[in-house]
């Protein structure tokens, strides 16, 4: 208990020097942990110190500057690379409700159809209760969008805080976001396009119209005896997409979607990297042949009941190998019927939560996002992904950590705790993958938050 | 747990998707019902490869090439649905009175066992359309029905672009009283077209006068450049049917509006459509005669809303009889399955001939789907698309046995899986599986008008 206020208060001092003696900031030190590393190798009594937001150094030997705020882990804690998720919409403003009937319902505005490419995170981003909620599950870095339809706006990274992640920007729009969700509203109030088809040929036509806005924007600069181009901020934020300069975050599951985000990959050219992908594996070799990766999510299809009941039985059949007569009493009936369609009903849940172990099996650059999975799930999820999914606590961390951080754009900051990366990694009370496991602390870009 | 490791390994199962694949296959001693030909009793049909190389007696199939003895039994060519929304993911675009630029091809479940049902009924490919919630509705898709394989691969490949418009009650419910906006009468419904048009070659002027002064400027870089237009996909599509590289397939019931858009089609200088529906054709079959037009109509299915009630179960037989290209359609996934029946309701009502009744669901949609140079009859070099059936076809107690696409067998009666599904869904329960797809989904409603009455559902948010 002592111990635990004195390090509160060094902590505290520690984040008030840095404030407002910016010039000399004081290093910080955590040292005695166990450091796990995306690679899976584990060093014991490791020091971390780092400076301004930058790691000075890291090992068995790294020397604790004088000015260091000493954080002693006292050899029981665990320090990870912070995770990362490749694509959340934590902090975006929410849908829109109750919507207006519109005059003209075939030519809605923009936002209306669901095209609000110009939208940035760094402008938007709301407290949320999910900032939090991601740090005590590990996560220190986001990609985030926005929660919208068709074209719901850039993505862009950023260090979590639990209050004010929205100044937390790291790197400003790494791509814009896409699906094929139709224009809110449904059938009263809803807009063109309400379909998929429609919203396919609706992308196309906003694709056109940027092209000739930036058409006329270059000849308007060589020549401004024509008439000056409408400028428009929608059309204008697709350029990327039209000069295949900014990756195409699209948000996208069964393999039949996945086929029509390729048609419209090969009629326009653009880089694409897929979010949540639940049917990729569907299509890995497309997938590596095209050099997509994808960011998948893990908000599995709930664990079918009677598959964890046969589990369930299985362990405490372990335990204990008493009560024969009991147990066959209770054994359920099952018509052959049945059984045959619960083989298939579990090969397609089997098909789902191994999706990812596939996907790299395949070859496919795989990385993690929540998409707009509900944190307080993950734990369960990422249970299933170690014990149903295929994967160990190597491979998990790894996909959270250097594997997103690549498809993302940030590995040359984040994804491990080496020697001039960001200072972002959590402490953990022991190995994150066993059960109960709890963060402790959470350094998101050299500050501590104590949870 | 024994039975636990036992359900892990049975996850394997008899039925494995299948690539599109072109089969090989020697049908024996079949009474052939050419369509196009006579009738030939005691006959061989030698498929190769997924073409039909030869038709006679005593063929000899190349080793290794499966034989089917069919004495006693019928071999017609596979049925084709000139109307169908079987396996449309949705139906209509209908928050605009014209969305030609969506497409079917891009709407398309391969998954639906509602496919697997219609091969079931010796159907091998179908018109998949846009619902008829637009005055120009979206375009549509003709497949083949390879079941087990992907939207892609079902597409007939060759086959002609279609797409939808529709007349009447429709397009007015929906746009003009749903949304307040035209077309809210008959009249409107045909000015929404001509203004489309004029819209239409309008800005294909505009455009090709801005390419060519583009590819001027970049050229030379002198002068004023020009002010872009931007490629508007509507327009290209619109455009395309003016020029005919679009075959029309309008949804219509009464004679009159029948009658307008022909004359608006004339004014456009549109030829080669199909009448689908067409209830009051039969008032003016010798205009469609005359005007070259095909129709696609239900056999008697009628009085489902009110400009369907002036119908007869003469329509089919007066169309032909006036030489019309007719066409019999299902537009409903439980018809699908025994167009043979509504075919042979025009022999039962209309005294229309065998062989005209079963062009009815072959070769007239066939031509209808610019695809009869392919598949619709059982000829030398057409394509192997048939289904061995029972008895004579048009008999009500005949039924398909073995149907055919590409000569490769995706329906085999004798050989059909207790569970033909391609996919089911991890999260559903045994238990909610009885009711997952209704197979008498009933004929009270107009499968054109599918999503389109969802007015309490009004969440589509996701």
């Amino acid at each position: 208990m002592k111990k635990r206020s004195t390090l509160l208060v060094l902590l505290f001092s520690g984040m008030i020097c840095q404030a407002s003696f910016a010039q000399t900031t004081p290093a910080h030190a955590l040292k005695n942990v166990t450091l796990h590393s995306a690679d899976g190798s584990v060093t014991q009594f490791a020091t971390i110190v780092w400076r301004d937001g930058v790691i000075e150094a890291v090992g068995n030997n790294a020397t604790i500057p004088f000015d260091a705020f000493v954080i002693d882990g006292g050899d029981s804690l665990h320090v990870y690379p912070g995770f990362i998720d490749g694509y959340a919409t934590w902090g975006s403003p929410e849908l829109p409700k109750d919507l207006k009937p519109l005059d003209e319902p075939g030519n809605p505005p923009y936002d209306r159809a669901g095209i609000q490419p110009e939208r940035k995170p760094s402008e938007l981003l709301d407290t949320d209760k999910a900032f939090e909620a991601g740090m005590k599950a590990g996560f220190t870095t986001a990609a985030l969008g926005l929660k919208g339809f068709m074209l719901p706006g850039g993505v862009e990274v950023f260090y979590l805080s639990p209050e004010n992640t929205r100044d937390g920007l790291f790197k400003e729009t790494i791509g814009l976001a896409g699906s094929f969700r139709e224009a809110p509203g449904g059938w009263g109030n809803g807009a063109y396009p309400s379909t998929m088809m429609g919203v396919m040929a609706k992308f196309r036509q906003v694709m056109f119209e940027a092209t000739a806005l930036q058409e006329h924007m270059n000849y308007y600069r060589e020549n401004t005896e024509m008439p000056a181009p409408d400028r428009d901020q929608v059309l204008e934020a697709m350029f990327p997409l039209v000069n295949k300069s900014a990756p195409f975050y699209f948000e996208v599951d069964s393999k039949e979607d996945i086929e029509r985000l390729f048609m419209l990959q090969d009629q326009f050219g653009f880089n694409t990297v897929i979010v949540s992908g639940k049917e990729a594996y569907a299509k890995s070799d497309e997938l590596k042949r095209r050099n997509i990766p994808v960011l998948a999510s893990i908000d599995f299809t709930e664990m079918p009941k009677w598959y964890a009941k046969t589990k369930k039985d299985e362990d405490s059949e372990k335990e204990e190998d008493s009560d024969e007569e009991e147990k066959s009493e209770k054994e359920e009936v099952v018509t052959d019927e049945e059984q045959a369609y619960r083989d298939r009903q579990i090969k397609a849940w089997k098909d789902e939560v191994t999706n990812i172990k596939k996907l790299i099996d395949a070859g496919v650059n795989v990385g993690y996002s929540s998409s707009g999975m509900d944190l307080k799930d993950l734990t369960k999820k990422l249970e299933i992904l170690l014990d149903e999914g295929g994967l160990t606590e190597k491979d998990v961390v790894e996909l959270m950590t250097t594997r997103t951080a690549q498809i993302i754009g940030v590995d040359r900051s984040f994804g491990n705790v080496t020697k001039g990366k960001n200072a972002s990694f959590t402490v953990f009370d022991k190995p994150m993958s066993e059960k109960k496991a709890k963060v402790l602390q959470s350094i998101s870009n050299g500050v501590i938050h104590e949870f | 747990m024994k039975k636990l490791s036992l359900i892990l390994l049975l996850v394997v199962f008899g039925f494995q998707a299948y690539a599109q694949e072109k089969g090989s296959v020697l049908i024996q001693n079949a009474t052939v019902i050419t369509v196009t030909g006579d009738d030939l009793e005691n006959t061989d049909v030698l498929i190769r490869d997924g073409i039909i190389r030869e038709i006679g007696q005593n063929l000899n199939a190349l080793r290794g090439v499966e034989t089917i003895d069919a004495s006693g039994k019928f071999v017609l060519p596979g049925i084709i649905d000139a109307h169908s929304h079987l396996n449309g993911v949705d139906i209509n675009e209908g928050r605009n009175p014209v969305t030609a630029e969506v497409t079917m091809e891009e709407s398309v479940n391969p998954n639906s066992v509602g496919i697997y049902r219609a091969l079931g009924g010796g159907v091998t490919s179908i018109h998949l359309m846009h619902g008829s919630a637009n005055v120009i509705g979206g375009q549509g898709e003709t497949l083949k029905l390879r079941y087990g394989t992907n939207q892609e691969q079902m597409r007939f490949e060759g086959a002609a672009r279609t797409i939808k418009f529709a007349l009447g009650e429709n397009p007015t419910r929906v746009h003009g009283q749903g949304n307040g906006v035209q077309p809210r009468t008959r009249m409107g419904v045909e000015q929404v077209v001509r203004n489309h048009f004029d819209e239409a070659i309008d800005y294909k002027r505009n455009r090709e006068a801005y390419l060519q002064r583009k590819g001027e400027y970049d050229r030379r870089k002198r002068g004023v450049p020009p002010v872009p237009v931007a490629q508007n996909l509507r327009y290209d599509v619109l455009n395309d049917i003016i020029e005919g590289n679009i075959l029309v397939h309008c949804h219509s019931y009464r004679a009159d509006e029948i009658l307008m858009l022909m004359e608006v089609f004339k004014d456009y200088g549109i030829k080669n459509y199909t009448f689908q529906h067409a209830n009051e054709a039969f008032k003016v079959a010798p205009e469609l005669a005359k005007n070259g037009a095909g129709t696609s109509v239900f056999a008697d299915w009628w009085a489902y809303k009110f400009e369907v009630y002036y119908s007869t179960a003469f329509n089919a037989s007066i169309l032909n009889a006036n030489g019309v290209t007719n066409s019999i359609n299902s537009d409903s996934g439980e018809l699908i399955r025994h167009l043979n029946h509504e075919a042979a309701k025009t022999v039962r009502y209309g005294m229309t001939s065998e062989n005209d009744a079963l062009r009815m669901i072959t070769i007239n949609p066939a031509k209808q789907l610019g695809i009869d140079d392919k598949v619709g009859s059982i000829e030398v070099g057409k394509q192997a698309d048939l289904a061995i059936w029972s008895g004579h076809p048009l008999s009500i107690y005949s039924i398909a046995e073995m149907t055919f696409v590409d000569g490769h067998k995706y329906f085999d009666r004798e050989n059909d899986a207790d569970d033909m599904r391609i996919s089911v869904n991890a999260g559903t329960d045994f238990d909610d599986t009885s009711n997952f797809e209704e197979i008498i989904s009933g004929r009270s409603d107009d499968a054109c008008m599918q999503d389109t009455f969802t007015l309490t559902e009004a969440n589509h948010q996701h």
